[in-house]
């Protein structure tokens, strides 16, 4: 009658199993507890960085009375790495385990969550008065502002060009062939050495008398400084007359002359235009009698043939004015603002009756006797180009070199004022920077830097090879 | 235990706390700076109540060892078991923040999954499987007397066939009125050749002793030719299986050994016949008994999983929240 106190085989198997698994797993415990190895009790793998500090559980947490603390120190991070505040006026200094959270396998730790930023970024509070920033940004799709180059649709550059019209197939050079522009063929990052194909070889070793410091426009200085150096592959570089533009748009001034004048400031052009013109008539002399061109009356009538006697000096002023009224008029102004126009009388050039009367013209002879040293081109308007166009955060062109241009700067294929702005805005990143495994990463360490590197200070050694490897000094 | 309606409430109260933990952890995860970890507050509360209900669920053990105490009914321990067990691995996954972390606690993951889903397995199992052996195991028996009851149909073979055939050199361990599972006795009155026949499938369906033995054929003693087939098949099927029933044998299946039967039955004289149909039974009623082994294994069988990772996760949970909490 007691068959149910017999036991089964299933009963004992249960039994010993439920005597002999405990047991391995108490022993097991009890063996990295008896070699000291606290990794057991880690609550994950370290990151790649910090891999050589698996066993060193002492290198970030501090031991009091045998165990080691939950939260590693700063002290300890800092041993080895600086962290620059993020900005002066910053109301909270968040520990570095705060942002960088470790024991999370084989992660970046330097992407730090939303969360983080969002501590203080979504109820933004200063030390320094208001906040130069929006207030309220919890993340790039809850309270991230629309970029302020964007948002504001201008750009402040002076030169002109219709994007529109170089998008599509256009003559390389008067009875040239058509080419069709691509956006690469103006638009590089500085690191790319590929030859440029429409550049002028006359213009690429030239160092022009302007600097680029005249002609960019400085970044925000509110901008932090990225830790890692640059490739010169993230921005675009800003578009040269040497390397994009020279190889169509001659800067030819005479017909007397193949090449064109240099791509510099005025007074620059104008001492060349003078020492070409003189070097040019000390050769041809038989030019300073001429005869006018019955050709040339605006009013069509057939006229007596005039003729007239110039000095050097007159015939150098007057073709200098000339080439400066059409460097002025058309060569120049078809791409630059000219703010100031001081052409004098041109119809010195045009035979006006008083010049012939005269058998001599005045203007040409206060010329001639170097009373313009700048010559009668207008001043340039600076190009105002616009160096980076979102100054706090880091955008990389190369990391995006899979995307056709336009499918970000779609504007560019409309675009007939250089005044239109076309960097896209925060909704074109939001089509691809998302949240969830379909979408690119789009937190905020993604663009945006926490330490300001420029406030970098450089960190003693504390740690010698043989001391990781055998766990003490 | 079944799953039923009147599981109900438990349910309900299940769903309730998931839910609540469920609206706690989104936010709390959402907005954590690093994320959701164990050793924040809120990961701690997760951890704490998971272990709680581990503990719990792991005292229906202890609850069983005692059952006199007056500790609550069983069935609400057994409730609580399942529903709060089951409940623990959400809430340890929350603690965690759905990370398994280092060695120590990737070990507690996997032996909660593996406790969790074996549990759920059994339950699953004990819900079904009764069902199943109600149908296909009338002649069920106490599960720890199969053996016992498997030697005395063996016996009784034996004894069938040496009144049919002659001594066949069998030896017996239990008398003629052997004792049955379950201590009663189940044999009828013997023919002219006095030898007890079985009776136990006319009892446990129900017929009286005194049904059986009336109903009980006489039986002729066959000649060494006459009774050559089915000795072949009894010394080479029947007794076998008998004695150690294999599923690859034919007699296994219910069809085929119907059929191994229906052609022995052809061979055998008339006379035959009645103690073929009485071997048949016996036959049927081993192969129902090596059905309830089958189920029975299935039934108890995760238990072997399910108990001992059990107790190491709560030994091992236990040094977890001891280190956790120390560091």
């Amino acid at each position: 009658m007691n068959y149910f106190k017999r036991p089964t085989p299933l009963k004992r198997a249960k039994l010993w199993l439920s005597l002999a698994l405990p047991l391995v797993a108490l022993i097991w415990i009890a063996a990295h507890f008896a070699m000291h190895d606290s990794r057991v009790y880690s609550s994950g793998r370290l990151s790649n960085p910090h891999a050589v500090f698996e066993t060193q559980c002492a290198a970030c947490h501090v031991e009091k009375a045998g165990a080691y603390s939950a939260k590693a120190e700063n002290s300890a991070c800092l041993a080895c790495h600086d962290g620059p505040i993020h900005h002066a006026e910053q109301t909270r200094m968040p520990n570095c385990a705060e942002c960088h959270v470790e024991h999370r396998g084989k992660i970046n730790l330097s992407a730090a969550s939303n969360q983080s930023c969002a501590q203080c970024h979504s109820e933004l509070r200063t030390n320094g008065g208001a906040a130069h920033f929006s207030a309220n940004i919890s993340s790039l799709e809850n309270g991230h502002p629309e970029f302020r180059a964007a948002a504001t649709n201008h750009d402040p550059g002076t030169i002109k060009l219709n994007h529109k019209l170089h998008m599509q197939p256009i003559r390389s050079a008067p009875g040239g062939p058509s080419v069709q522009l691509e956006c690469f063929d103006c638009h590089r990052p500085p690191g790319v050495t590929k030859p440029w194909i429409y550049a002028d070889g006359k213009y690429l070793g030239i160092t022009a008398s302007y600097t680029d410091k005249d002609q960019f426009l400085t970044a925000s200085s509110s901008s932090l400084k990225a830790r890692n150096p640059a490739t010169g592959r993230e921005l675009m570089a800003p578009v040269k007359f040497a390397t994009a533009c020279a190889g169509c748009h001659l800067l030819t001034f005479d017909k007397r002359f193949d090449d064109g004048v240099p791509h510099d400031k005025p007074e620059v052009v104008h001492t060349f235009l003078m020492k070409k013109f003189g070097a040019y008539i000390a050769t041809h002399s038989n030019e300073l009698h001429e005869m006018q061109d019955p050709s040339r009356d605006l009013s069509g009538k057939l006229l007596q043939p005039r003729m007239r006697t110039l000095s050097a000096p007159q015939w150098v002023a007057e073709k200098v004015a000339v080439a400066e009224e059409l460097l002025s008029h058309k060569t120049c102004a078809q791409c630059h603002q000219m703010t100031k126009q001081n052409l004098p009388d041109t119809s010195i050039a045009r035979w006006s009756p008083a010049n012939v009367a005269a058998g001599t013209v005045t203007s040409i002879a206060n010329l001639a006797a170097g009373g313009n040293s700048a010559g009668m081109i207008g001043a340039v308007a600076p190009a105002n180009i616009t160096l980076r166009w979102l100054p706090h955060s880091r955008f990389d062109h190369d990391a995006h070199t899979g995307f056709t241009c336009v499918s970000c700067h779609a504007k560019a294929l409309t675009s007939t004022e250089s005044s239109e702005l076309l960097i896209p805005g925060i909704a074109t990143c939001r089509t691809c920077h998302a949240p969830g495994p379909n979408h690119a990463e789009s937190r905020c360490f993604e663009c945006h830097t926490y330490h300001d590197w420029s406030q970098r200070k450089e960190v003693k050694p504390a740690f010698r090879l043989p001391a990781l490897h055998t766990g003490g000094e | 235990m079944k799953l039923d309606s009147t599981q109900r409430t438990w349910l309900f109260i299940s769903i309730a706390i998931f839910v609540a933990c469920l609206a706690i952890y989104v936010p709390y995860a959402l907005t954590a700076p690093k994320g959701p970890t164990g050793g924040s507050a809120l990961g701690l509360a997760f951890g704490i109540v998971g272990f709680a209900f581990m503990l719990f669920a792991a005292a229906l053990g202890a609850r069983k060892r005692v059952p006199t105490w007056r500790l609550g009914r069983a069935q609400a321990w057994m409730r609580g078991h399942l529903w709060l067990g089951f409940l623990a691995l959400p809430l340890i996954l929350f603690h965690g923040g759905f990370h398994f972390g280092g060695t120590l606690t990737r070990v507690l993951m996997w032996l909660l999954i593996i406790t969790v889903v074996s549990g759920v397995f059994g339950a699953a199992l004990q819900n079904y499987l009764p069902k199943i052996m109600t149908n296909d195991v009338p002649l069920e028996t106490i599960y720890d007397e199969i053996g016992h009851v498997r030697r005395l149909l063996r016996e009784e073979a034996d004894r069938a066939m040496e009144s049919l055939c002659g001594p066949l050199g069998f030896k017996y361990t239990s008398d003629v009125a052997g004792q049955r599972a379950g201590g009663f006795t189940a044999m009828r009155a013997l023919t002219a050749t006095t030898v007890a026949l079985r009776t136990s499938a006319a009892v446990s369906a129900g017929a009286s002793v005194a049904t059986a033995v009336a109903a009980a054929p006489e039986i002729i003693l066959l000649n060494e030719e006459q009774s050559a087939p089915l000795r072949r098949f009894y010394l080479a099927e029947l007794r076998p299986y008998l004695e150690q029933p294999k599923r690859s044998s034919r007699l296994s299946e219910a069809g085929r050994a119907k059929s191994s039967f229906a052609a022995v039955r052809t061979l055998a004289p008339a006379s035959a016949h009645a103690t073929i149909t009485d071997l048949e039974e016996i036959c049927e009623e081993a192969r129902q008994l090596s059905l309830q082994e089958r189920m029975h294994r299935w039934l108890h069988g995760w238990l072997l999983v399910h108990i001992p990772l059990s107790l190491a996760l709560i030994l091992l949970g236990a040094v977890h929240a001891v280190m956790a909490l120390r560091y």
